[in-house]
């Protein structure tokens, strides 16, 4: 299991009142778990694979098998809108 | 025919000059063909301009217009538009503004109110529905927008200008309530007329066609916008400000005058840090099912809370990270009655002039305890402060560095830097009234903000841009918030972007690109609403004019024609449609040769869609779209844009 850094922004944010947490996990998909877990309740706007935008280390990422390691960060985003 | 409802039927004419005032001729016939809003000013400022008029003439009109929808119980339809040609760029400007000055101007029983001449003393213009009272503003002459509102009667729409505007800063704006006109120098036209305040008062209102059908749609309007992912949760929650992270994500933010797309303080300038630590409220225009605006303190005081444009454009784009700062100088600027945009990214430019040598203006990246100085500065047009309060794009005349003056045709760029989206480069360089994210077509949203379509591809772009041009100029005209549009984008799409449906749909957007063009050629084909285009029924029901999707292109096609064919009059160039060197020759990530614009090769795209020539719309074109121009004046423009 990777040790990793989730920080999440928009929505997600905002509903869990979660700015970042740290979370062990094998791949991607196993995060979305993780949260599920720590935050229970609070992820109740939805805060699921297929749902969210996903950057790990910056880049945009969207497999749920991707492989992490220890000190990885990753970025979950709600949708968007303009300004 | 019968008349069509919605609108108050009379237009006003107010000369400063001999302070006088009638009715200007507008019928039916000319609502039918325009809507409304910036479309109405473009084709009335069409039948006016002339070769060379510039902004601060005497006879240089300012055209303020509602649109159909406002006070008919439209969701979100309080905006009006200011057009008129701008001092900052030379050609026409349409600023839109979600003040009430809109739904008082129909109160008092006018559709539209267009300014000429110059009054020799500041004068607040007074609008009634059987009078127009000059009175003399040389009390109010020196006071801030807030101030002058403070002056004028309570129960009125207003229309003020601050110390930049009664200084001619190029983009100076005009402020209705705590909105604003901002983009384009409006409110430098009005400080150059004297025209300190507008106020109007009335009990009037429009009648509808259809009333208990258009109560029905607006019903189902308000639901489609609270249910949707954007409308109804991602701006409610955090605001336009919002989209720094998405923005910081997807390599566009803004960051040190546009030399790059990502910012590390950016978590501190966030609408997350907004909303948790300083936000005082939401807050919304009026009759607005969104409310985006936020409420932030300021020396004791609630005040309107920063938007997206100036946390990017003072955070991220001169390296500062103090999101405190930014609140207070949002504050600031809209005391002083200046555009955001355009100051911030003028302040960016004259930091990096200094951090090259060329000339220093005290300012420097990351140096934030003189800004608000500079801002007062630019207000008052005191020392260095005058140079800055001509824009980027004079100033790079003067001391060059045009590569890096980040403008199209004059006007600053929003915070939004393109070499990651560059379809919205397109946008930027292809917009009528110059560097506005709005104008542009705003196609960031399709390109990773809303959807997360290929944002480095090139094809497909122009067919995009235009028709997001043409349906938010329609919306636009109809007296809508151009929020409004966002619900157009089916929220699965949104809401789910790793479905495998959604991916697949996405990666077909580029290729769309042929149908789109047969759409925005014969815009009068898609003759159906759509259910999330509830603005095509509204307009039907309120109006009586007939509405459809198609319709809604048209009159975009129609007025982002028409606005062009202004601009070529007034001396725009063959081929105006640019970008700084940095944004369209140098890669934004070295490694990866597709982090730059490629606008030449859209513009081939987009100026055969559009049926232009080099940026220029043909003679059959505007024939087919029933712009009305005389032959000659249009031979005589087109040869000039040459020259």
């Amino acid at each position: 299991m990777a040790k990793v850094k989730v920080k999440l922004f928009g929505v997600y944010r905002m509903d869990t009142h979660t700015p970042e947490l740290e979370l062990e996990a094998e791949k991607l998909g196993g995060v979305f778990d993780a949260l599920h877990e720590t935050l229970g309740g609070r992820t109740e706007s939805g805060l699921r694979f297929k749902d969210a935008v996903i950057y790990v280390n910056g880049e945009s990422c969207r497999k749920k098998s991707t492989a992490l390691a220890d000190g990885d960060e990753i970025w979950l985003l709600s949708p968007a809108s303009g300004g | 025919m019968e008349p069509y409802n919605g609108y108050m039927g009379r237009v006003l004419f107010v000369d400063l000059t001999n302070r006088t005032h009638r009715l200007f001729p507008w019928t039916d016939r000319d609502r039918k063909r325009t809507l409304g809003g910036k479309v109405m000013a473009a084709d009335i400022l069409l039948q006016h301009i002339r070769p060379g008029m510039q902004a601060f003439d005497e006879d240089n009109w300012i055209v303020v217009t509602t649109g159909p929808l406002t006070g008919c119980g439209c969701p979100n339809s309080s905006r009006f538009n200011i057009s008129t040609v701008s001092p900052l760029t030379g050609i026409v400007t349409s600023s839109n503004c979600g003040g009430d000055f809109g739904l008082w101007l129909k109160r008092a029983g006018y559709d539209a109110v267009i300014f000429t001449g110059k009054s020799k003393s500041p004068v607040t213009v007074s609008i009634r529905r059987d009078d127009v009272v000059f009175t003399d503003a040389s009390k109010l002459w020196g006071l801030t927008t807030t101030e002058t509102q403070e002056k004028l009667p309570k129960r009125t729409g207003k229309l003020v200008i601050g110390p930049a505007g009664e200084h001619r800063v190029l983009y100076a704006c005009v402020f209705s309530n705590e909105r604003t006109a901002g983009r384009g120098g409006v409110g430098a036209v009005f400080g150059d007329k004297k025209l300190k305040a507008v106020t109007a008062f009335g009990t009037a209102m429009p009648t509808v066609r259809d009333r208990e059908k258009l109560r029905k749609t607006n019903e189902k309007w308000v639901k489609i916008l609270q249910k949707h992912p954007l409308t109804g949760r991602q701006l409610p929650k955090l605001g336009t400000a919002g989209l720094i992270a998405p923005m910081q994500a997807h390599k566009i933010l803004a960051t040190k005058n546009f030399s790059a797309g990502r910012f590390d303080g950016f978590e501190k300038i966030s609408g997350e840090e907004l909303a948790e630590h300083h936000l005082v409220s939401n807050a919304a225009c009026t009759t607005c099912a969104i409310r985006c605006a936020r409420m932030c303190r300021v020396d004791g005081k609630v005040v309107k809370g920063p938007e997206l444009e100036i946390l990017g454009l003072l955070g991220a784009n001169i390296l500062n990270d103090d999101i405190e700062k930014i609140i207070r100088w949002n504050y600031v600027l809209d005391e002083l009655g200046m555009d955001s945009i355009s100051a911030a990214g003028t302040v960016a430019f004259a930091m990096e002039l200094a951090e090259k040598g060329v000339r220093d203006f005290g300012l420097a990246f990351g140096k934030t305890d003189n800004i608000e100085e500079m801002f007062r500065k630019i207000a008052y047009r005191e020392g260095d402060g005058d140079i800055l309060a001509d824009g980027s794009r004079k100033m790079s005349e003067r001391f060059g560095g045009a590569d890096y003056a980040i403008n199209a045709k004059g006007m600053e760029l929003a915070a939004y830097t393109p070499r990651h989206a560059v379809g919205h480069g397109l946008g930027y360089a292809t917009a009528n009234r110059g560097g506005c994210h709005l104008n542009a077509g705003y196609l960031v949203v399709v390109e990773g903000l809303g959807l997360d379509v290929d944002s480095l591809t090139p094809h497909g772009k122009a067919a995009l841009a235009i028709m997001f041009q043409n349906l938010m100029e329609a919306v636009s005209a109809g007296g809508e918030c151009l929020f409004t549009s966002y619900a157009v984008l089916p929220g699965f799409l949104i809401d789910k972007p790793n479905w495998p449906l959604t991916k697949a749909i996405l990666a077909a957007f580029p290729y769309l690109g042929p149908v789109i063009n047969i759409l925005s050629h014969f815009p009068q084909l898609p003759a159906i609403n759509i259910p999330l285009l509830p603005e095509s029924y509204a307009i039907k029901y309120a109006t009586g004019i007939p509405s459809t999707m198609g319709r809604m292109l048209t009159w975009g096609a129609y007025g982002y024609n028409a606005e062009r064919m202004a601009n070529v009059i007034l001396g725009q160039k063959a081929d105006a449609d640019q970008l700084p060197a940095r944004l369209t020759d140098e890669p934004q990530d070295p490694r990866d040769p597709r982090t730059k614009v490629p606008l030449n090769k859209m513009k081939r795209v987009y100026n055969r869609a559009r049926g232009w020539k080099d940026g220029i719309p043909t003679w059959t074109r505007l024939k087919t779209l029933g712009v009305k121009i005389d032959r000659e004046v249009y031979k005589e423009a087109v040869k000039e844009a040459y020259r």
